[in-house]
């Protein structure tokens, strides 16, 4: 029995070892080899920004002008208005950004070993540090279009809490991106089928309409759709709508749950990646 | 005696095939393995102390490549430890991680910061690494405006000013082509005056004869040999023998050209301009040569080049499969060569009773740098040789040789 419980413990201290390596060591990685993070940032702004007039101006541009469409769209062309809560427009934004930035990040995983072959296959480049690397940009660009649009809509208090939104996304997105950037890799078909993919969840997930709007069937299954439950932590954050405390558990346990086994995975496949591109 | 800088212990190096590309996916997954191990390097051991050179030699395929990029901490190994101590130089594939559309200036910070270096660091041996290249001019353009020539000489520079403890050479002692050759040759000689540890892999045997102080001869993933140049070398050589192995020993950097240029008379770098062969005072490209009785003169007529010190000549005779039979070289014999009042490098070879017996051999003329090592230029079959024999005298040569009365 005593054996037994000093296993558990043992097993229990493992996990958490491994939750805090699959976080730590890409963090530490890139912390450690600071200046080579500016010169990939520089490097990226660079090759989205070459031979354009706009220059530097495009990455925030691009969010800003779907923002636009949006409204367009939504606004001026259907004229979607409810008369409880939020704004239709309102709402979409507040959901909409934070899914776009997931969205570009998770494309960007599965396709950033390849991405950076050239970097690694012949220099000892970290390649841990390409996980924190390709969130940076996105973070920095939609954090900045994301805070000005939220002081808009909901004035400053909204959107100083929204400047917590996109960090805290993309650490619980942490998982997703070690497994992606897997299997982008070895199955070039998961490149193909991810957009489609994203798609669909974008579809299944209240972002473009209210949760309430969903039949009251589907509504119960919401909570398996764990993006979901991060648009409605978005929205409690954002604009104070009230949460539950099974949401935040819910998310919490499926990052646990994916963290451990996506960082074995993603460093098993480490040896192989440098082998093989 | 110094502590090693590279330990290497039981290392092995096995690549991973799959009978099906999703298996590779199921192994990464499971954890379990699904692959059949094709061993590149199995179970070596060797030490290197620094300032040591060390040249690798081996077949295509023995596992050079694979030991070099463990050594550059581009790869792992399967098994066994290896460690380094020191920041760790290596000229293989030079350039392959710049980008393209940044300038040469952000590209040096990049490559800088990849090997190690901060941005302070950086900015002390920027001026350095600029300078080195020689394209100061075009140091804030893309680097995909750059000839090749730019690109190698950029990345070089970037590669030797990192102030590397431990610098790792495939094949080649000097990279790009004319002045800038020459300078990258001082260079990585310059490191190995300065007692850094170098770990040189080449083809060339008369390179790494010339340059290590012990050699490691890899063969099918294995240590075969390890120990004194001269001792490893000649087995090696043996070897290739034995397998009628094409021999590479001078071939890296060869030009073809069967005449060199009078323009280049004016190079900055030492040239050949003219390799004249006489056979009994009859001058020709292709010669009818009685062994033992016929007198072969060699004339190489080569411009000095400018501001560095005069260099020497080396003649090489090979057979027909391309075997090195024998050479000759002025370095070797301790003799130095003459610049006429024209300015004129000459290098005046003869061989009064001609010794290799029946056969066609060929005459390559290399033109090399003062230690012998850098070759700036090579005509190779500058001549040709068609030897008959009088007499019942077996094998190539007819050795110096008296009978006691």
């Amino acid at each position: 029995m005593q054996l037994s419980t000093s296993a558990t413990v043992q097993t229990s201290h493992n996990y958490l070892n491994n939750v805090l390596g699959g976080i730590l060591v890409p963090i530490r990685t890139s912390i450690k080899h600071m200046s080579l993070m500016q010169m990939l940032i520089k490097r990226e702004i660079v090759t989205r920004t070459s031979g354009t007039v706009l220059g530097i101006l495009w990455p925030l541009l691009q969010p800003a002008m779907q923002v636009l469409g949006f409204w367009f769209l939504f606004d001026v062309v259907y004229g979607m208005r409810q008369n409880r809560g939020p704004s239709y427009l309102e709402f979409l934004l507040t959901g909409m950004l934070p899914w776009m930035c997931l969205s570009e990040v998770l494309n960007r995983a599965a396709g950033m070993f390849r991405e950076f072959s050239s970097l690694y296959h012949r220099a000892p480049f970290p390649i841990e540090m390409l996980p924190v690397f390709i969130m940076i940009i996105p973070a920095l660009v939609y954090a900045l279009v994301y805070g000005l649009l939220c002081f808009y809509m909901f004035g400053f208090i909204a959107a100083a809490k929204s400047l917590l939104v996109l960090p805290l996304l993309l650490l619980w997105l942490l998982p997703f991106t070690l497994l992606f950037s897997v299997l982008g890799v070895f199955m070039r078909d998961f490149t193909q089928v991810l957009p489609f993919l994203l798609m669909l969840a974008l579809y299944c997930t209240p972002i473009l309409y209210f949760p309430d709007m969903l039949p009251t069937q589907a509504q119960s299954w919401l909570w398996l759709n764990p993006f979901a439950d991060v648009m409605t932590c978005i929205h409690a954050l954002v604009q104070g709508s009230t949460i539950d405390a099974a949401t935040g558990l819910r998310l919490l346990l499926v990052w646990l749950v994916l963290l451990v086994p996506s960082w074995h995975i993603f460093r098993r496949s480490l040896p192989h990646i440098r082998e093989v591109l | 005696m110094a502590e090693p800088i590279i330990t290497v212990q039981k290392v092995s190096k096995y690549y991973r095939l799959y009978a099906h590309d999703f298996d590779r996916v199921r192994e990464i997954f499971s954890g379990k393995s699904h692959c059949q191990q094709h061993f590149a390097l199995q179970d070596i051991n060797f030490t290197v102390s620094p300032g040591e050179v060390v040249g690798v030699v081996g077949k295509n395929g023995a596992g050079k490549s694979t030991l070099l990029k463990l050594l550059a901490n581009t790869m792992q190994p399967s098994a066994g430890t290896l460690h380094i101590k020191g920041r760790v130089a290596a000229l293989l594939e030079l350039g392959a991680s710049f980008h393209p559309e940044m300038s040469g200036h952000d590209n040096i910070y990049l490559n800088c910061s990849i090997g190690g270096l901060s941005k302070k660091a950086t900015d002390a041996v920027y001026a350095d690494i600029v300078e080195f290249s020689g394209i100061r001019e075009f140091i804030h353009r893309p680097v995909k405006t750059y000839s090749s020539g730019m690109f190698v000489r950029l990345a070089f520079s970037i590669a030797t000013h990192i102030d590397p403890d431990i610098l790792i050479i495939d094949e080649a002692l000097s990279v790009g082509d004319g002045v800038f050759a020459r300078r990258s040759f001082d260079r990585i000689m310059a490191f190995k005056k300065a007692g850094k540890t170098i770990f040189f892999c080449s083809h060339s045997l008369y390179q790494v004869e010339a340059m290590c102080d012990r050699v490691i001869w890899l063969d099918q993933g294995k240590i075969k040999s390890v120990g004194l140049p001269a001792k490893v070398v000649t087995e090696y050589d043996e070897f290739l023998r034995m397998e009628s192995s094409q021999h590479e020993s001078l071939e890296t950097i060869q030009h073809t050209a069967t005449e060199a240029p009078a323009a280049q008379h004016k190079s900055e770098i030492p040239r050949i301009f003219a390799v004249e062969t006489t056979v009994d005072g009859h001058l020709a490209k292709a010669h009818h040569v009685v062994s033992g009785k016929s007198a072969l003169a060699i004339l190489v007529k080569f411009h000095p080049g400018k501001n560095v010190a005069l260099p020497s000549v080396a003649v090489v005779f090979t057979g027909g499969d391309g075997r090195i039979l024998t050479s000759v070289g002025s370095l070797n014999d301790g003799h130095h060569l003459q610049v006429d009042a024209q300015g004129v490098g000459i290098a005046e070879l003869v061989f009064p009773e001609f010794p290799l017996l029946k056969g066609r051999y060929n005459i390559d003329v290399y033109l090399l740098c003062e230690q012998g090592l850098h070759v700036y230029e090579s005509i190779i079959q500058a001549a040709e040789l068609n030897v008959e024999q009088i007499g019942l005298a077996l094998g190539i040569v007819n050795l110096p040789h008296s009978w006691k009365q």
